[in-house]
């Protein structure tokens, strides 16, 4: 439930996209939130808008094509979509960081590890006086940040490279960049997808325990259902530009009540190898003329008629876990 | 083990750059047999792709052979008869860049009919309907579509179609599903199984994906730096893993149940880099992340022992392995 301690709060947000065949709609009223200090995961399948949406919040969607068509971004109450272009730099200088799925495209080729790191604390960090930092001071943040993240000779590091290092190690540079800085809200876009489990592995531990011990909130999305259920406290469930369940993440993955879930967990190959499920059938809908009602609703095995009337509300399931779907209408709230 | 299908002996393939040699795939062996279903698991890297492109004649081995039905096969498909072709087929990992977009799925899949002369006009036609809908793609639907027309679980199913069309009876499958979602991912295995029992297929399974394995596999081999590190029957596998590098893997998968949790490993702190292949350590290649290493690891290379029937494993832990020194 929202509360006073509210750190980010998307509400009702429609996102589309102007191309030459029409219009596209995106995202069709997101509507979530992170607390101070709370780990939240965002999970869906591809195309299904969780990059858009984190694009949006750190207002880096290319408008046009891009338009915003309603909705509000509160940034500890203030709404990022209205905010001056100064308020927005220094919210991301001091507010926001984020961390993306391929560190290759976030790094830029030209510039030393180090240069591409000393810009970021130089232009974010500052003494408890106020004061910028000291060229020595930066060079001890910026070595400090790359041991953080468990990287062996940091000092010989800082002058490689990207493309001198690993993809492990790229992305613990992506990391020591984004934790680097001061920020209360780390958005981490799929930032271990690329990745093999046993890096994937090292990688999420050290970034469960830098985030620990700076007490940041972490917005965390991917389509990976037991990364999220190692390292967020509740998820979102996002399909086709909505969220269609919310709750505490192991209890939601326990037991998921909206169809859409319960046909993702089914798919999901387990390790007690009973046999895979069928999967959903069908595909994604096309945003051009995205179905009326439920998104899902073409897909779903519960479909009923007002399903393809209008989107159903969100409605209580459990514990802190709600659903949006007709079935679950009736259930006390 | 009844007549294997396929058998790997000491298959290696070595391939020289400027800055040394990367030693892709060093000396493994394998057995399959006929109706198996092999995983072969491991990181990027490891050589499991090497090893699906030698079986399928893309490379030839540096040394080593390859026998299928008791026959060499270690040669180039360029060398290799029309009717092995046709029995040894390959499914690539990203269906968008293995079908050529401005082909329709209909000419995409004709072209095996044609190559291997097995139908042509009509009965071509009736031939790539029933493989269309084999794969449970309608063809009314499917066979004028171009593959950018259609979603990436449709087009894996086309590729898959394309490999089963001369009707062969050894199938790799190089990652089919690590490009897809889950949900599209389950489809496409079940609709494999359905097919490996109805055409009595044998698969060879690439994937770096142990839940999927668990689920698919009915042997499964781990490959590190181009070795085999274990190889065993699946439920055996998951339930007593030997080597180091195979109980790191299972301890770093992430897992969606509580039940999952206890058939993890016990946590097994997963650490290092994945060494270059071009300079791969001395001894074992796993020693420098192996957290039960111990003082031979780092000059002899271990030799492979059957701990169990079935159960093949390189490491100096288990006794047997330190008779032979590399």
């Amino acid at each position: 439930m929202p509360n006073a301690s509210l750190l980010l709060e998307i509400r009702d947000l429609h996102v589309g996209f102007r191309i030459f065949e029409g219009h596209l709609r995106v995202l069709a009223g997101v509507t979530l939130w992170v607390a101070e200090g709370e780990r939240v995961g965002l999970v869906g399948e591809t195309g299904c808008g969780k990059t858009t949406t984190v694009k949006s919040v750190l207002r880096v969607l290319p408008i046009p094509p891009a338009i915003v068509t309603s909705g509000e971004i509160l940034y500890r109450g203030r709404d990022v979509l209205r905010m001056h272009r100064r308020a927005l730099h220094v919210l991301r200088r001091e507010e926001l960081t984020a961390i993306f799925q391929d560190p290759l495209q976030s790094l830029n080729p030209v510039f030393t590890v180090g240069s591409q790191l000393r810009d970021i604390v130089r232009d974010s960090m500052r003494t408890p006086e106020g004061r910028v930092l000291s060229r020595r001071e930066i060079e001890a943040r910026c070595i400090q940040a790359l041991e953080e993240t468990g990287m062996p000779d940091p000092e010989r590091i800082m002058s490689n490279y990207p493309i001198q290092l690993s993809g492990g190690m790229r992305q613990r540079v992506c990391i020591a960049e984004a934790l680097s800085t001061t920020a209360r809200l780390l958005l981490a876009d799929e930032p271990t997808t690329n990745l093999d489990v046993t890096i994937q592995d090292q990688i999420l531990r050290k970034l469960d325990r830098l985030v620990d011990q700076k007490g940041s909130s972490v917005l965390m999305i991917t389509h990976s259902m037991g990364v999220v259920r190692d390292l967020t406290q509740r998820i979102y469930i996002m399909y086709a530009g909505s969220i269609v369940e919310t709750g505490p993440t192991r209890q939601l993955l326990a037991s998921p009540k909206h169809p859409y879930t319960q046909g993702l967990m089914a798919s999901v190959p387990r390790l007690t190898g009973r046999g895979v499920s069928e999967g959903i059938p069908g595909r994604i809908p096309n945003y051009l003329e995205p179905p009326p009602g439920c998104r899902f609703h073409p897909r779903c095995p519960h479909r009923m008629p007002e399903c393809s009337v209008e989107a159903p509300p969100m409605s209580d399931v459990g514990a802190d876990q709600r659903a949006a779907c007709y079935l679950y209408r009736r259930s006390p709230s | 083990m009844t007549e294997p299908i396929l058998e790997a002996r000491g298959l290696t393939k070595f391939f020289p750059t400027k800055r040394g040699t990367v030693r892709a795939v060093d000396d493994i062996d394998f057995r399959m047999a006929p109706g198996d279903t092999l995983g072969l698991v491991g990181e990027s890297g490891s050589g499991k792709t090497t090893t699906a492109q030698c079986v399928v004649g893309i490379y030839a081995p540096t040394t080593g052979d390859i026998l299928f039905h008791g026959q060499s096969i270690g040669a180039t498909a360029a060398k290799r008869s029309k009717e092995l072709k046709r029995e040894i087929r390959i499914v690539f990992q990203d269906p968008g860049s293995s079908l050529n977009p401005k082909r329709t799925i209909k000419q995409i899949l004709a072209t095996p009919l044609a190559v291997h002369h097995l139908a042509s006009g009509r009965e071509q036609v009736a031939r790539i309907s029933a493989l269309l809908e084999r794969v449970e793609l309608p063809p009314a639907e499917y066979l004028y579509k171009h593959p950018q027309s259609i979603g990436g679980g449709e087009k894996q199913m086309v590729a898959i179609a394309r490999a089963l069309a001369t009707d062969p009876s050894f199938v790799v499958l190089d990652e089919p599903t690590s490009a897809l979602d889950v949900s599209v991912q389950a489809k496409i295995i079940n609709l494999l199984l359905g097919l490996q029992k109805e055409m009595g297929l044998t698969y060879l399974f690439i994937t770096h994906d142990m839940s999927l394995m668990r689920n698919v596999a009915s042997r499964v081999a781990i490959m590190y730096l181009g070795k085999l590190s274990e190889i065993a029957n699946t439920a055996e596998f998951f339930q007593m893993p030997l080597h180091p590098y195979t109980k790191m893997l299972l301890s770093s998968i992430p897992v969606v149940s509580d039940e999952e949790e206890s058939l993890k490993p016990a946590k097994g702190i997963s650490r290092g880099e994945i060494p270059s292949p071009v300079n791969i350590p001395p001894g074992c290649s796993f020693h420098s992340r192996c957290p039960s290493r111990l003082d031979v690891c780092d000059k002899i290379d271990p030799a492979t022992v059957e701990v169990a029937a079935g159960h093949v494993v390189r490491c100096h832990l288990y006794p047997g392995s330190q008779e032979r020194t590399s």
